[in-house]
Order: structure tokens, then sequence, then C-alpha cells
């Protein structure tokens, strides 16, 4: 599992005084996120912006450390996200219930992160069975900037 | 070694069962038989061929009764069906010993043709009105309810049994009777012919005489059949196309597939009752250990189309035998007495396969799952991972 942190090595190409979401859209669009996809990301990013003025941009590594590890106050089976996504997210992993669970990289699932409702839907679900709390708007566009970098 | 009341042999000996008989006989052993296997040992993997199978007695069977009116002599009804009368005699005369020989049946082999085909024809008909209650299939599916078709696959199983009885009867007769007149009557059934003349008994005149001089009308007899055909054929297919009230036709809510399919392969909503699922949409917040909360609107809007499609509006098998919950889990589809009972033939390991992925994936297993049909014809185990 490689997981190039590329998100802290992209050049940032807007300049201070932009509004964060058109800036950090710029910054994603050149991974070849699609609008959905970029709608989703740049939410996330202006909520951020709104909680704390000093935000600047989500991390792809620290997407991938929260991704892979191990978190305590949730579920005793499910205390990683990796327990149904597999530490690989270009590969397909599997449900409790034993369905396939289709990658989550968007590079190897371009379908990922379409659907704002969805997304927000699984964070509730799947942060409470790994964290027993929810995730905060840090972690998950963290986790976006990793699954959609990759 | 010939028996004391000796019968004369004939060397090239005389045709008594007539091709079509001799023919109907073993095509029915073969069938009936198949039918049998298929029906106590076969399970759902021989579902088809067990009612094709059965249609094969059926087609047997009629065509039969209309060579009994058109066929050779000793083919006809009227050459061995007796009246209770002659067939009590006859047997009181076997008893003492002393009974003719026939050249065709005797008064009792007569009463036992009799008696299998009627037999057959109930089987067929239960299996019929069975499979059309319980499987929702065949042309009695739209006039049978789940309760009746049920009941009648009690008696259609009794009627098996009966079946074997007279079958084991049936061939102890022809081994009596055989011995008796030192005449192979298996053999007279594959060749169709008989060599020892009948006896005449003393007074009587010779059992034989009354349809001696009958013609056989094998034109008349397929032009029947092929009316019969033409005319119930496409009737039988007319009716098995009939719409069926209490079976889903149409396409499970796509917002229930994608919201209670992404983790398991989505529940039709007439595996359960609706109590049962408004439990288990007022419980998703622990759904089986897991989250599985639902926008409040999504939530109310599967709630509804669940309990407004539950169990208690369908007559499919799968309803009927899944809408008791299990009072110690009561969730659970798969604790069902009918669940549990339909899979008991299920090994654990193959629930436990990869492929299979549990009990919950109803839909890996059943290909119409989906649809709420869970036809046998559908059922196909995924089997690559199991060894
Ligand atoms: C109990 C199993 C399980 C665990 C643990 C789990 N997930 Fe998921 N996750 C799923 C399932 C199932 C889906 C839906 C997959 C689909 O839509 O194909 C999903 C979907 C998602 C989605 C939405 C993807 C999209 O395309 O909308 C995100 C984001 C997500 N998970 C993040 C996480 C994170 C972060 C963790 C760890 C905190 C995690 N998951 C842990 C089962 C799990
Ligand atoms: C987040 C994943 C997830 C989602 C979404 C989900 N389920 Fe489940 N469901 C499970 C798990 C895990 C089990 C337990 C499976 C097992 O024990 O094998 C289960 C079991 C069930 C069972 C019991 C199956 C049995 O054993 O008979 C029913 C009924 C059920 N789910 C209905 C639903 C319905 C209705 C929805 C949609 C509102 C839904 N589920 C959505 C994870 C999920
Ligand atoms: C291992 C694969 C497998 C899974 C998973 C499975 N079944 Fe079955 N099911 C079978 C087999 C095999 C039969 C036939 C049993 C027999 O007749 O001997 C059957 C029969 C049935 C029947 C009776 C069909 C009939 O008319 O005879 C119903 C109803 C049914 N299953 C419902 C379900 C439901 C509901 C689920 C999910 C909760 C489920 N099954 C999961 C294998 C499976």
């Amino acid at each position: 599992m490689t997981g190039r942190p590329m998100w802290t090595t992209r050049r940032t190409i807007c300049t201070g005084g932009n509004v964060v979401a058109a800036c950090l859209g710029a910054t994603l669009a050149l991974a070849a996120m699609s609008p959905a996809q970029k709608a989703i990301y740049d939410s996330y990013a202006t909520t951020a912006k709104t909680a704390d003025a000093a935000f600047t941009d989500f991390s792809a590594s620290r997407g991938q450390a929260f991704f892979l590890g191990q978190h305590a106050g949730g579920k005793p089976d499910t205390a990683s996200c990796t327990a149904c996504h597999t530490t690989d997210p270009k590969k397909s992993g599997r449900t409790r219930a034993g369905k396939e669970i289709l990658p989550m990289a968007a590079s190897a699932n371009p379908k990922r992160f379409t659907d704002a409702a969805d997304v927000e839907k699984w964070f509730r679900r799947n942060c409470n069975d790994v964290l027993g709390r929810d995730c905060t708007v840090i972690e998950k566009g963290d986790v976006l900037a990793y699954l959609l970098g990759l | 070694m010939l028996p004391e009341r000796a019968t004369e042999t004939t060397a090239a000996g005389r045709i008594v069962w007539d091709r079509f008989v001799r023919l109907f006989h073993w095509l029915l052993v073969a069938s009936v038989a198949g039918a049998l296997l298929t029906g106590f040992f076969g399970g759902y993997a021989t579902y088809l061929l067990h009612i094709g199978f059965g249609c094969v007695v059926a087609a047997l069977i009629v065509l039969r009764v209309i060579w009994g009116f058109t066929g050779t002599t000793h083919a006809r009804f009227r050459d061995f069906v007796e009246t209770p009368w002659a067939i009590a005699r006859y047997a009181g005369r076997l008893l003492r010993g002393g009974a003719p020989t026939h050249i065709g049946h005797n008064p009792l082999g007569g009463l036992m043709i009799i008696g299998l085909l009627s037999v057959l024809v109930a089987m067929v008909g239960t299996g019929v009105a069975a499979l059309g209650g319980t499987a929702k299939d065949g042309p009695l599916a739209s006039a049978t309810s789940y309760a009746t078709g049920a009941a009648i696959a009690g008696v259609h199983r009794l009627l098996a049994f009966s079946l074997l009885a007279m079958i084991a009867l049936h061939v102890t007769g022809v081994l009596l009777e055989s011995w008796r007149t030192r005449e192979n009557l298996v053999r007279s059934m594959i060749t169709g012919r008989k060599w020892k003349r009948p006896e005449r008994a003393a007074g009587s005149a010779p059992e034989t005489t009354r349809a001696a001089t009958t013609v056989a009308r094998p034109t008349l007899a397929a032009a029947i059949s092929f009316g019969l055909a033409a005319l119930t054929i496409p009737a039988v297919v007319a009716a098995s196309r009939w719409p069926v009230l209490g079976v889903p036709v149409a396409p499970l809510d796509a917002v229930l597939v994608k919201e209670c399919g992404s983790c398991h392969s989505v529940h039709h909503p007439s595996l359960a009752p609706a109590s049962t699922w408004r439990s288990v949409m007022a419980g998703l917040a622990n759904h089986f250990g897991e989250t599985a909360t639902l926008s409040s609107d999504v939530e109310r809007r599967i709630t509804q189309l669940l309990a407004e499609n539950a169990a208690e509006s369908w007559d499919t098998a799968a309803a009927n035998l899944l809408r008791r919950p299990n009072p110690s889990e009561p969730l659970r589809i798969t604790a069902t007495e009918g669940w549990i009972g339909i899979h008991r033939g299920v090994p654990a390991a193959v629930f436990a396969s990869k492929s299979v992925a549990g009990k919950v994936n109803c839909g890996n297993c059943h290909g119409d799952a989906e649809a709420g049909i869970f036809s046998r014809r559908a059922i196909n185990i995924p089997m690559e991972k199991f060894p």
C-alpha cells in the first residue's frame, strides 16, 4: 500500500482572498475529480473553513492514517475502517453480512463520493461503528482527500 | 413339471399384448419410477424433472384410456373389467384352487389395473393442484390458494405411499400368477406373447370369448388423441399463464433495494409480517450490531413500503412459511420455524462458504429472491468456492 500523499505535495494554485471552496476545487481538479465529487469535497471544505478560519487544506496523509488505523470507542469487531473496506482501497471489501463492497478509491471506482447524502449517511454509520461517535468534518475531509487522490 | 391343471403349450404362442400396451406398460414403469424417486429423494434439484415425469404419466394414462375403448381385444377395458361379484367369485375359486386361466388379465389383475390407473390419475390431479397452490406454478396456480395446495400436497404424499403398496401387490400378483399358470407373465409383457392356451373350466364358457372378435381402431384412437391434445395443451398453457393473485409482480422499489441491499441481499417485503418490519425499522440504530440509520424521510418511506407489502399481503410459499416470527429472535427471518424447516437439508458449511456468505444473503442462492418468488426453479447454490 503506497498511499502517495499527493495532496500535501500538490502545489495550490489559488491565492489568498479566494473562497476556500473554489480554491480547493481548482486544486483537486488536477486529480480528475468529477463535478459531483468536487461539489461534495468543496462543501466539506466550506464547513471546515466556517468552523475554523485558520483551516487551509484537508490532508490525504492524515486521511490515510485515519482510514488504516485502529480506533477505540466503537464496536470490537470493527475497530478500523479496514475491517470492511480492507487495507487496499483499490480492492473490494466485504460487509459483515457478507456482501461485496466495491473499491473505495475513486480511481478504482468512479462512482464513489458522488451522492452527498450517501456519503454523509455512511460516515454517520461507519464512524459510529468504528469510533463510537460522529467523525469530525476534518476527519471526513481527510478521508475524502485520501480516497479521491489515490 | 407341468401343473396339474395342465394347459397346452402352443409353439409360436399368440400375441396377447399389442405393441401399444407393451410400450405403455414399460414407459409407465419408467416414468412412475422416475416420479417416485424424484418425489421422495430428489429435493429441489429435481423439481422440473418430477413435474416432467408427472406429465409423461398423465399423457400415458390418457392414451391408455383411449386405447381401452379402441384397442385390440385384450387391451380393452371390457376384456378385463369385471363386476365386483365376478371378481369375488374368481378370488374364491383361486383360494380353493381351480380358478380358470385367462388369456388377458384375470379379474383380480384387471381390478389392479383399474386401481393403479385411478391412483395415478389422482396423483396427477393432486400433484397439479399442489404445484398450483404451493409453488404458484402450472395450470392451477391462479385457482389454488397456498393452504389448499399444502393440504392437497399431503394427500399427494399419502397417495404415493398407497401407490407403492399397490405396485408391490401388483408385482406379487404377477409372480404368483406366473407360477400358477407356468407362464412367464413378465416376458409376455415384453414379447406380447403367451404360449399356454387357457383351459376351459368344465361347464363354463371360455372366459375370453366375450371380446374375442374385437377389432382395433388405431386410426380412431390417434384421431381422438390428437383432438384431445389440440384442445387440452393450449388450455393448460393458457391457464398456466393466467395472472396469479397473491404473487408479487412489480419490481422492488429502487430506494428499498439501495438502502436495504447495501450490506446484504435485499429482503423482499413478503418475507416477514408488517409487525416484524416495523420493529426492524425502529431498530436501525443497532441493526444486528451495526448502525444502519437512515434519514427520517427515507426511513418513513421504507417502513411504509415494507409494511404495506408484508407477508400478510401475499400467498406465496415464502410469505406463508415465514410469516410467524420466532419469539426468541423476532427480527430474524432465518430464525422462523418455516425457514429452518425448509433449509434443514442445506449443510451449515454451505451457508458459511464465501460465495454464499451467510443465511441472510437469500439472493446468493435464490435467483428470484428480489422478486419475492423463491421458485425451486431459481435455486442455484454458488459452489465455486465450496468443495
Ligand atoms: C461495518 C463495515 C464498515 C466499516 C467498519 C466501515 N465501512 Fe464505510 N462503508 C461500508 C459500506 C457497506 C458502505 C457502502 C458501500 C457502497 O455503497 O458500495 C460504506 C461506504 C462508505 C462511504 C461512502 C462511499 C460513497 O461512495 O458514498 C464512506 C465515505 C465510508 N464508507 C467511509 C468509512 C470510514 C471512514 C470508515 C472507518 C471510520 C468506514 N467506512 C468503516 C461499510 C463499512
Ligand atoms: C449497515 C449494514 C446494513 C444495512 C444498511 C442493512 N442491514 Fe440488515 N443486516 C445487517 C447485518 C450485519 C445483519 C445480520 C446478518 C447476519 O447475522 O448474518 C442484518 C440482518 C438483517 C435481517 C435479519 C436476517 C435474518 O437473519 O433473517 C433483516 C430482516 C434485515 N437485516 C433487514 C434489513 C432492512 C429492512 C434494511 C433496510 C432498512 C437493512 N437490513 C439494511 C446489516 C445491514
Ligand atoms: C445456501 C443457499 C441458500 C440461501 C442463502 C437461502 N436459501 Fe432458501 N433454499 C435453498 C435451498 C437449497 C432450498 C430448497 C430446499 C429443499 O427443497 O430441499 C431453499 C428453499 C427455500 C424456500 C422454499 C421454496 C419452495 O417453494 O420449496 C424458501 C421460501 C426459501 N428458500 C427462502 C429463503 C430466504 C427467505 C432466504 C434468506 C433469508 C433463503 N432462502 C436463503 C438455499 C438457500
